[in-house]
């Protein structure tokens, strides 16, 4: 086993495993990462990297072909139901809500996984109120827009929260304003000591959000640390964006911009803080000849690593981008 | 085992509550369903004399849970399946075949007002008499389960809804004209009447008249069939919704 992703006091500890559904096209290829206790871990990548079928198999819906998954040092591979029991999930898809209630959606579950019925009506209580969403509390779920079924799902996750709690793409759909206190509820997760396997392919919120994250593209781990020690590359901690005219051809980049991406109009590179009057410069008579239309410089953030590392195809979640910049800040 | 009973009474409250807005509809189809089958019986059969009405109207609870098991489990597993329902159920701490036991017994609540309504329209509007025993509770329950579990192993061993969808519409057919419960076997070819011998249909019928009237059937012999099939439809249940894809 390779030792360096494993974190010192790993709940979840996930080990060389393959998973494909077609012979020959893995889903997950060798992919090893660890969940440390408290930890807010982000698995990151496209539609389709594996992301949902690697979080399948850690709860039991799927079954490795090989490797190894343990939490608390369980074989959770050969008993599916610790995992069950040690895991709150709250998946992609829809839950199965209609005709309930927000709070008896919320209370059911909180009592399958265990609580006593004034506790969990106490907690569920305390996230509708946290997440502002009273008025819903005893609205039926046929009522719910597609962001309120997704908070009530996430609440269904937090009431009585497993060891682990898998989020899966919790914030699509939900207002600026509710994703912001979300998030401190999923900080409040990891206060009330469990461990948060957050998945996602928005890269503007998982930076902000997580203490350390994993891209995976075509089922294999293509990077993986913390948003920093990612985002460090060698000195190269500035970013320059360059928007093309349309019909522009694209113009050669000048050697001290590296790891250039290229996604529609818009040109992205690394490059050092002592290079910046060059770059400046560079772009300023790009834009006097008509070629270029704006330029940006900037810090780094995660969204150019993971453009570097999932390639060019895949134009990361921009949508809400601007909602999601204050909502994620708090 | 407490634990158990604990997490089917949940269940059982999740799947009642998701089943309120379709009570009121159910319950509204299958009075015109009983009325309607009652009422055309007589088109069917102008000259029936009581003896045939009895004999017809104790074979619709049959078909009406056949049709309950075979036809509406399928389509709703499938739609549940779709929309992506057993990978949220199946990922809380709930065992498997609690989850279906609570599902089955919404299932059974909800077509008991059809049964019984059929019966007491038909021997009401035809005048003639029932005979129902104790054993008409587990008999009705047992033909209930099996169409139950045997829907829900058609409907998780195929992956694709729409041909579980055809499937179940072919099943239809078989059921309701193809199978000897509102005529006698004997009316039937041969080689089908024989295949009925291994099918569970038959002997539903004969649990569904024994249990009901006075009509002189082997219920020992339909009890041990249904309940072996119900066993194998329970087996095949639980193999299947253990499966990890």
């Amino acid at each position: 086993m390779a030792d360096n992703f494993i974190m010192a006091d790993s709940v979840l500890l996930i080990d060389n495993l393959c998973k494909s559904y077609v012979k020959g096209k893995p889903v997950n290829d060798h992919i090893s990462l660890s969940l440390g206790l408290g930890e807010i871990f982000g698995l990151l990548g496209p539609n389709g990297a594996g992301k949902t079928t690697l979080v399948s198999q850690i709860i039991g819906l799927a079954k490795p072909d090989s490797g190894r998954i343990t939490i608390d040092d369980v074989d959770i591979i050969a008993k599916p139901g610790y995992a069950r029991q040690a895991c709150s999930f709250q998946a992609q898809t829809q839950v199965p809500i209609n005709g309930l209630t927000a709070i008896q959606a919320i209370e059911l579950v909180g009592r399958v996984r265990g609580g006593d019925t004034k506790t969990v009506r106490a907690r569920a209580q305390e996230l509708l109120h946290h997440l502002e969403m009273e008025e819903w509390t005893k609205k039926s779920a046929e009522t719910f827009s597609g962001g309120m079924r997704r908070l009530v799902a996430f609440c269904m996750a937090a009431v009585v929260p497993g060891k682990i709690v898998i989020l899966d793409e919790p914030t699509n759909d939900i207002d600026p304003l509710r994703r912001r206190l979300l998030w401190q509820e999923v900080r409040n997760l990891v206060a009330m000591g469990s461990s948060v396997l957050l998945v996602t392919h928005n890269v503007l919120e998982a930076e902000r959000a997580v203490d350390r994250l994993a891209i995976i593209d075509k089922g294999k781990v293509v990077s993986m640390g913390t948003p920093a020690s990612l985002k460090g590359n060698g000195g190269r901690n500035m970013r320059f964006e360059l928007t093309l005219e349309p019909q522009a051809a694209i113009p050669d980049f000048p050697e001290f911009i590296l790891n250039t991406a290229v996604t529609g109009r818009r040109l992205i590179g690394r490059m050092g803080e002592a290079d910046i009057s060059a770059a400046v410069q560079w772009a300023r008579n790009l834009k006097d000849n008509g070629i270029a239309e704006e330029y940006s410089v900037g810090p780094a953030s995660l969204e150019d690593v993971y453009l570097k590392v999932v390639g060019h195809n895949e134009t990361p979640e921009t949508n809400a981008k601007e909602a999601d910049h204050d909502a994620v800040a708090a | 085992m407490t634990r158990l009973l604990r997490d089917y009474g949940l269940m059982l409250k999740w799947q009642a509550l998701s089943s309120k807005t379709i009570l009121p509809i159910s319950l509204v189809v299958q009075l015109m369903v009983s009325f309607g089958f009652v009422i055309g019986l007589g088109f069917l059969y102008p000259s029936i004399t009581p003896n045939i009405a009895k004999f017809l109207t104790t074979g619709a609870p049959t078909i009406s849970l056949l049709m309950m098991g075979l036809v509406l489990v399928p389509q709703m597993v499938a739609d549940s399946k779709t929309a992506g329902t057993f990978d949220y159920i199946w990922s809380l701490p709930v065992s498997r075949m609690v989850y279906v036991a609570a599902d089955a017994t919404i299932y059974i609540l909800l077509s008991i007002p059809g049964v019984i309504l059929s019966l007491i329209l038909g021997a009401a509007y035809y005048h003639f008499g029932l005979h129902v025993s104790l054993l008409a509770i587990p008999a009705m329950l047992l033909i209930a389960m099996t169409g139950i579990f045997l829907g829900y192993s058609l409907a998780h061993s195929i992956a694709k809804a729409q041909i579980t969808q055809l499937i179940t519409q072919v099943l239809v057919f078989f059921i309701m004209i193809f199978s000897p419960i509102m005529f006698p076997a004997s009316q039937l070819p041969h080689w089908l009447s024989d295949l009925h011998k291994y099918l569970p249909i038959v002997y539903m019928a004969n649990l569904s008249r024994g249990t009901l009237t006075d009509l002189n059937v082997n219920l020992g012999q339909a009890f041990a069939v249904v309940g072996a099939w119900c066993l194998l439809g329970l087996a095949v249940t639980c193999i299947l919704i253990r499966k990890r894809r």
